[in-house]
């Protein structure tokens, strides 16, 4: 609870003495109400970044699945991890569906319909703001299988999500390598489960950076598996290979859970192998995996074009 | 959060026991606990509430996501505290802080009672309306649409007239509440947030420039421009009209006003962030500091001030010492 005040009194202070006098330079004060909640993005970003790569880096040198001569396919991966964590994606894709929201939530609104939350529809849920946090992360894991699994159902998806899979030195820097894309299909999937079930309470911070560190995880470079009982609770770095071993990538895989296994296991898609198989994606050109940020980009683009636009 | 309160006011208790007892509140209403402060921490869903005489937080109340305003019911039975990206007003007993429930209504930001009570007037910032309710059913009875991003209102003591800062439109917009027609919408400078009506003018702040502008509440017509400070936020007047206080949130200073010549008196530095305000019985201002996570009090004579912790975002702050006044209590009237 110290580091989350902590963490607030930074961000206020990013706020008032850098974010704000630049919004009031610039003409841009109407975003001041959610310029303090960028600010604590940010923060909480880097700190997730420190925090994972203080943990992650001792374990992938000392229990390594991999040992690799060079690291440097691994550098963009650290460019797509400050990019997202630090806040830059979240606040661009934010500003950009801004508008979007604000007429279709006041669409729904003019229609009688005012979006809930999940404790209007379980009203014992108020007040118990842990509890309605954690199943709040339930649905939205749930939700996140079954966008990553129909991401490697539907060719076109795939093609985006295939820059995902193609890297061979897979680390903890790899969660966050997407196609732009990508990234905002997921946006928009979550935007609409927030319309159903309302935006989840952020009021904990550091659970969230929990729950995203172990996604982190889930794609270091370690020989670590969590026993038979702890796999079948939480997603683990052997458990998340297996995803993106060779085999995994393109259309039909395995063990898509972000952080819960239960999806896998009750949709019939776990493989509790105890196997530590090599990563990437043998069909993804080149560029996808050992290509700069704009070459992966572009080349993701591309064939999304390409799957789109192909017959049959 | 319980932990986290209990935590972060223990430090303070010696410290701010001894400050507060040459300064206790007369009593309150019969059925009042204690003279409560309710803050509203937009940036964690919860409202803490402190005792104001030994100014600790002894309790925090959750809400649904994001506490803003508050507003008193016309029978003062009642503090509905808007909960706006949770859709909610959060119902509160005034005297005892005491959880009353919710009442699902679209986005509401910042709200009021026209005098007259006979409708609820609320800016629904996120979704671009204005909602007009019936005072007593609580029915919507209509809705504008009259630009980006409603902020705050006040109206024409005959209740006549709604005006409602739109934050994202730089517009000030006037509405005719007999008729339920837009009377008229002005430019009225970067980003307009806090509304005052004062001797039969609007007093606007202007959050994207360094001051309040007067306006003529007939047509709108600018009159002058006030220099208080950058990023003027929010103004009030206090109960005995002798001072209007405004909050710069960039400059991080409160300004003090001549009501009757709007000429500045005096500018109190207080960094954080200032915003919403109260003033208690004995003449100290509880002051919402939005980047502080903490409520200032400021003895407005010394200028010296003294913090007391909250949650994240402190927003809207509700007196309940103010349940002493008659009348109509309104968040701007201190």
């Amino acid at each position: 609870m110290f580091l989350d005040r902590f963490f607030s009194i930074i961000a206020g202070d990013i706020d008032q003495w850098l974010i704000l006098p630049v919004l009031y330079h610039f003409g841009w004060m109407e975003w001041e109400e959610l310029s303090f909640d960028w600010a604590l993005i940010c923060v909480y970003g880097m700190f997730a970044v420190i925090v994972t790569y203080a943990v992650c880096w001792p374990l992938e040198a000392l229990f390594p699945v991999e040992r690799w001569a060079s690291r440097k396919a691994v550098g963009v991966d650290v460019l797509y991890t400050i990019l997202n964590r630090v806040g830059v994606i979240p606040i661009v894709s934010f500003l950009l569906f801004y508008q979007l929201q604000v007429v279709f939530t006041g669409t729904l609104v003019d229609w009688g319909f005012v979006p809930p939350d999940l404790e209007m529809w379980i009203p014992a849920l108020f007040g118990h703001p842990v509890i309605t946090f954690l199943i709040y992360a339930l649905i939205l894991d749930f939700a996140d299988y079954w966008r990553h699994r129909l991401s490697h159902t539907f060719r076109a998806w795939y093609a985006l999500h295939a820059l995902h899979h193609a890297q061979r030195q897979m680390s903890f820097w790899s969660d966050d390598r997407n196609h732009i894309l990508d990234d905002l299909i997921s946006f928009v999937w979550f935007f609409v489960i927030g319309l159903a079930i309302g935006i989840p309470p952020l009021q904990f911070p550091l659970l969230i950076l929990l729950l995203r560190f172990i996604e982190s995880l889930s794609h270091a470079n370690i020989r670590l598996s969590f026993g038979w009982l702890g796999e079948r609770l939480l997603v683990s770095p052997r458990f998340h290979r297996l995803h993106h071993a060779l085999k995994g990538a393109g259309r039909k895989s395995c063990n898509y859970g972000g952080v819960f296994p239960y999806w896998d296991m009750m949709f019939g898609t776990a493989d509790f192998s105890d196997l530590y198989l090599p990563t990437g994606d043998a069909r993804a050109p080149e560029a996808l995996a050992t290509g700069g940020y704009l070459a992966q980009q572009w080349t993701g683009a591309k064939m999304f074009a390409g799957a789109m636009f192909k017959r049959g | 959060m319980i932990l986290r309160r209990t935590l972060f006011s223990l430090p303070l208790l010696g410290f701010t026991s001894a400050l507060a007892d040459a300064d206790a509140p007369p009593p309150l209403a019969p059925g009042a606990s204690a003279p409560l402060a309710m803050v509203m921490n937009s940036g964690e869903a919860t409202v803490s509430v402190i005792n104001m005489t030994t100014r600790e937080v002894i309790k925090t109340l959750p809400t649904y996501r994001e506490p803003s305003h508050w507003v008193l019911t016309p029978d003062r039975s009642k503090l509905f505290i808007c909960d706006a990206s949770g859709n909610a007003l959060f119902i509160v007993d005034p005297l005892t802080a005491q959880p009353l429930g919710h009442m699902t209504i679209a986005d509401p930001y910042q709200l009021g009672y026209t005098p007259d009570q006979k409708y609820l007037v609320v800016n629904a910032l996120r979704i671009n309306h204005v909602d007009v309710y019936d005072g007593v059913t609580l029915k919507l009875v209509k809705r504008f649409s009259p630009g980006k991003m409603p902020s705050h209102l006040d109206f024409s003591p005959d209740s006549k007239w709604s005006f409602n800062s739109m934050q994202g439109s730089d517009t000030l917009v006037s509405f005719d509440l007999t008729d339920m027609t837009t009377r008229w919408s002005v430019k009225v400078g970067p980003t307009p947030a806090g509304v005052l009506w004062h001797n039969g003018k609007i007093l606007v702040c202007i959050m994207g420039a360094n001051g309040i502008i007067e306006v003529d509440p007939v047509n709108g017509e600018i009159l002058r421009h006030v220099e208080t400070g950058k990023g003027a936020h929010n103004i009030f007047i206090t109960e005995n009209k002798a001072t209007i206080y405004v909050s710069n949130r960039i400059g991080g200073t409160l300004t003090a006003l001549d009501p009757a010549t709007l000429a500045v008196r005096r500018n109190y530095t207080i960094p954080g962030g200032p915003d919403d305000l109260g003033e208690a019985p004995d003449g100290k201002l509880w002051i919402a500091l939005r980047f502080a996570e903490a409520v200032a009090v400021l003895d407005p004579v010394s200028g010296d001030f003294s913090k007391i912790d909250v949650g994240r975002s402190p927003h809207g702050i509700f007196l309940n010492t103010a349940m002493r006044k008659p009348g109509k209590l309104t968040a701007e009237t201190l």
